[in-house]
């Protein structure tokens, strides 16, 4: 039995992506701080270049709060289709070293190349490779962090960004992660950050001077979590291709909306939109998640299971809207409607169903959803709509 | 309260009724069972307050009176007892002293005012029916039921009392079950009934095979009223989907087969299936069926049996469990497989007036 090779996994990192798209399109912008979140008042910062991050601009951050710290900031709406061009370009690039790549998101990727080595070269020369072919085959930089597990390639990653390669050999993973502030370690938050700040935990080698039984009193389960973590102990495999859970879509809105037929318009757009990109994948659900934020932030859920299966957005809205009539929309300001579809199974292949559409109507339901799929894909989405979300169009 | 018990007697009746309590209720009284003993008889009832079972046994009653004794803890003891015969008493503090040859134990139970009492059944319709032929009727239905919480509607087994016929109906929305049995009632008295999946196994572990059973409903619940037992049961509320809907009436092209060759058949190609959706295929030629199932990288299985066919050549993938459950429920030597197409629902039917609809897995 040969001895198993000691595992080497590379986490990549697109630096500011969204930002540095919006940059690579448009080179007037670059050195200017840029800000790409959603298009209203209400929304998000999705990414920031690092220009405007100077300025103490973070993704997730309020819009209005960015204008504030940096009204000179040139703010673009988020453009996914093309980030996610981008991202397939990239992705690809990736797994041109090895089979075994796990997306996190558009912008960020566990390989493990342990496998790849004896034809490859190094890990390290390995993430070399991809980050100078990213940039020539893109324009962009991606952040590479080379370890023996996800935990510590993700931390390595990120220690040195924008542009950055960070190896950590194998063995000296305690020796890197010891002078890292704790917050660094996965599942240390606020909270924990302060009980460890008491115990006079500051850095992760502080953790681990900690007699574990101190620990895991003042920190229960996750005690002995974070010591492994400490020591840069982390087993999880990279998994490829991890299959979609759940379909869904949400939409804070400019002003919060009071007016219960305004907000079934929204989710009627929200169905529209989530009943495509069901399709477009080969899924269909059977649950139906509606989420509600209102305007002090409770946030509630309503689900329902649907008799079989359904990629359809007249089915999807029926049960949204019945879900809707469950919460307190129309009578209590509503900042944010989502709706999600989970129990996913693929349409084509599996078990059929006794109550699934038979009827005339639903077929031609299906029909008409798939002329329409059509028409969207070619002449973009928008060029046709449910005609109750014509007036919103207009606005 | 001071009784006289055939050890072998309420220990049957411990079994009937103990298999009711949720083992996480929230009030410890319903962890009990409700003794209550007068004229000759020990009635013991155990509830989850959504079903109740109600057991009836002969007692030598020396002293009447009511309590409520911890069901696991009672019913331990009197497994164990060395004898045929105990006494049990029990005190004004709802204490029991049990008595049994060389053994004596003290037992804390709890105030029969503590314990719920029975629902009364406003003007209930009153069915009745034979004991064994109701108990086949839902061992060749209630496995179709839906085991998915999210669907309380099809947690349940149908009970549609029309037309002169009791149907019996089960469906997880790929396939269903449907059993018919006639019953005698006045025409006005029709009702369908959802019962709860617990409800329906309380009564295959309980029922007879003989004598007469009485269901008795009203719109939110029903009793079944047998032998010595009585179990009473909050029926599911709302509208069971129209399951004649879904059966076909067209025929299309019947295979006939022995049922226990299918089952053997079945059973042996489903241990090289890995997950729901790829099922078996089943292959039918001119009197022949091949049923194959393959999985990557593991393997393939491949089984071939005579059969009646005359249609033409047809392949279709069924869930090898689905097309196994009522092989095993049902008892006739031969059944009847009407298909379609590889889309279409296959009908399994039998020699009684038995319906099962299955709808296929789409490979392609």
């Amino acid at each position: 039995m040969q001895t198993p090779l000691p595992r080497r996994i590379i986490h990549l990192d697109m630096d500011a992506f969204y930002a540095s798209v919006e940059i690579l399109d448009n080179p007037t912008l670059r050195g200017r701080p840029v800000v790409v979140g959603g298009s209203c008042q209400r929304g998000v910062v999705s990414a920031a270049s690092y220009e405007a991050r100077k300025y103490g601009i973070r993704s997730a951050l309020p819009i209005a709060m960015a204008r504030k710290l940096c009204p000179q900031a040139v703010f673009l709406p988020v453009r996914m289709a093309r980030y996610q061009e981008l991202s397939q370009r990239i992705m690809a690039i990736f797994a041109r070293f090895t089979p075994l790549v796990e997306p996190l998101s558009l912008d960020e990727a566990f390989l493990d190349v342990t496998a790849s080595q004896t034809l490859l070269g190094t890990a390290e020369e390995i993430a070399a490779r991809i980050r100078m072919l990213v940039r020539e085959e893109t324009g962009l930089t991606v952040s590479a962090g080379v370890a023996s597990s996800k935990l510590v390639a993700k931390i390595a990653s990120d220690l040195d960004k924008p542009d950055g390669l960070t190896i950590v050999p194998a063995g000296s993973e305690e020796e890197f992660l010891a002078p890292l502030p704790i917050a660094r370690l996965w599942g240390v938050g606020a909270a924990t950050r302060k009980t460890l700040a008491l115990l006079g935990v500051k850095t992760i080698g502080d953790l681990k001077k900690l007699p574990p039984r101190i620990l895991a009193a003042k920190l229960g389960k996750l005690g002995p979590l974070l010591v492994d973590s400490a020591r840069g102990i982390d087993l999880r495999p990279v998994e490829p291709e991890r299959e979609a859970k759940s379909i869904g879509n949400e939409e804070t809105f400019a002003t919060d909306l009071f007016d219960l037929r305004r907000i079934e318009q929204e989710l009627l757009a929200l169905c529209t939109r989530v009943g495509r990109r069901a399709r477009r994948h080969g899924l269909r659900g059977r649950t139906v998640t509606l989420k509600l934020k209102y305007r002090d932030f409770t946030q509630i859920t309503r689900s329902r299971t649907l008799p079989a299966a359904s990629d359809d957005e007249q089915t999807l809205y029926t049960t949204g809207r019945d879900l809707l009539a469950k919460t307190e929309a129309g009578s209590r300001p509503v900042r944010l409607l989502g709706l999600s579809l989970s129990s996913l199974e693929t349409a084509e292949r599996g078990q059929l169903s006794l109550f699934s559409p038979t009827t005339k109507k639903e077929k031609c339901r299906r029909h008409l959803s798939h002329a329409i799929d059509a028409i969207s894909s070619r002449f973009g989405e928008g060029a046709i709509l449910p005609g109750k979300l014509l007036a919103t169009e207009k606005e | 309260m001071k009784i006289k018990v055939n050890k072998e007697a309420i220990i049957d009746c411990l079994q009937k009724v103990q298999s009711v309590i949720n083992p996480r209720n929230a009030l410890p009284v319903l962890g009990n069972v409700l003794f209550k003993a007068e004229k000759g008889k020990l009635e013991l009832t155990a509830t989850d307050m959504s079903l109740t079972v109600r057991a009836t046994m002969e007692a030598e009653v020396i002293e009447a009176g009511t309590t409520t004794l911890p069901a696991k803890r009672i019913f331990g003891v009197f497994r164990e007892l060395s004898v045929d015969e105990a006494e049990m008493e029990v005190n004004d503090q709802n204490i029991a002293s049990i008595q049994a040859a060389s053994s004596y134990f003290r037992i804390h139970g709890i105030s029969e005012a503590d314990y719920p009492s029975l629902p009364e059944m406003e003007d209930p319709k009153t069915f009745s029916i034979d004991q064994a032929a109701f108990r086949n009727m839902l061992k060749l239905t209630s496995y179709a039921a839906s085991v998915d919480a999210n669907r309380p509607l099809l947690n349940g087994v149908l009970l549609s009392f029309k037309a002169g016929k009791l149907s019996v109906v089960a469906t997880d929305s790929r396939r269903l079950a449907l059993v018919e049995h006639e019953v005698e009632f006045p025409a006005d008295a029709g009702m369908d009934l959802i019962v709860p999946l617990k409800t329906v196994e309380e009564l295959l572990r309980t029922l007879g095979d003989s004598g007469t059973l009485k269901v008795l409903a009203t719109p939110k619940q029903v009793a079944f009223e047998f032998d010595r037992i009585l179990i009473v049961s909050k029926l599911v509320e709302g509208t069971y989907p129209n399951f004649r809907q879904v059966i076909p009436q067209a025929t299309g092209d019947r295979v006939s087969m022995e049922r226990e060759t299918l089952l053997t058949a079945a059973r042996r190609t489903s241990q090289l299936v890995i997950d729901a959706v790829s099922g078996v295929k089943l292959t039918f030629t001119k009197n022949r069926l091949e049923i194959l199932a393959t999985a990557p990288e593991i393997g393939e299985a491949r089984e071939t049996m005579d059969v009646k066919y005359n249609g033409p050549d047809i392949g279709i993938s069924f869930n090898p469990a689905f097309l196994m459950d009522p092989l095993k429920a049902l008892t006739t030597d031969e059944v009847f497989l009407d298909l379609v197409d590889d889309t279409s629902p296959g009908v399994i039917r039998s020699t009684i007036s038995f319906v099962y609809v299955l709808m296929p897995i789409r490979l392609t």
